[in-house]
């Protein structure tokens, strides 16, 4: 069975935000390219401000995504700090 | 992860006295620009090269007031632009932790992938099946 790999996006997505939009496409043309699947979500700042681990154990790797201020500082911290912790690959941009 | 508490971004909060983050000196929003790799880093080993161009969309950065303190944790400052100012650092310690002041995504195309979303997917697969 082919593995689906998780991709959570920390940041609050708006539709007319150009960087918002080559994100998805950007992870879409590497999958691609690497013949994987992936799923990518996006995970709202907000919801990310309490029980963290719990939300983010799911996802392989975490991104965290253009366009501050976030609606969360401490949201976007906090997710920060679990994959730092937790190992899971990340990239900020 | 400097011990610095009390850390904050001038755009939420511009009255603060430990501002890490600050306004850039002028806006990089739509500028391309030259970045040196700094040798021996995941980000050369993703790159291959030495020096890329890449592309922002941003007002702010770190502070060059912090920049030598990072130097001194696990962050390590491993691309800068011309005028030495900090654009990538990366996580000693970590299977990939990388963060950029660009936006690589921004110069990704179907048939042109961006290396470092591409090192980052395979690394993500890998952690998927073997890294728990």
């Amino acid at each position: 069975m082919k593995k689906t790999v998780k991709i959570g996006i920390i940041g609050d997505f708006r539709p007319d935000s150009r960087s918002h939009i080559a994100t998805n496409e950007a992870i879409a043309h590497a999958a691609n390219a690497l013949g994987i699947s992936i799923e990518v979500r996006w995970l709202p700042t907000p919801s990310l401000e309490a029980q963290t681990e719990v939300i983010l154990q799911p996802f392989d790797a975490l991104w965290c995504s253009p366009g501050s201020p976030y609606q969360s500082m401490d949201g976007a911290i906090h997710a920060i700090r679990f994959a730092r912790e937790a190992g899971r690959p990340f990239i900020g941009t | 992860m400097l011990g610095i508490q009390d850390a904050e971004h001038e755009e939420s909060a511009p009255e603060a006295s430990r501002l890490l983050i600050s306004k850039l000196s002028c806006s990089l929003v739509g500028q391309r620009e030259r970045i040196k790799i700094i040798p021996g880093t995941l980000a050369q080993q993703v790159y291959e090269q030495e020096e890329v161009t890449e592309e922002h969309c941003c007002n702010y950065g770190l502070n060059p007031e912090y920049q030598a303190e990072i130097g001194k944790g696990a962050l390590k400052v491993v691309g800068v632009n011309p005028a030495g100012e900090v654009r990538i650092v990366e996580l000693g310690g970590h299977r990939f932790f990388i963060a950029t002041l660009f936006l690589p995504q921004l110069s990704s195309l179907p048939q042109q992938p961006h290396p470092l979303i591409t090192a980052y997917l395979k690394e993500a697969f890998d952690f998927g099946r073997v890294g728990r």
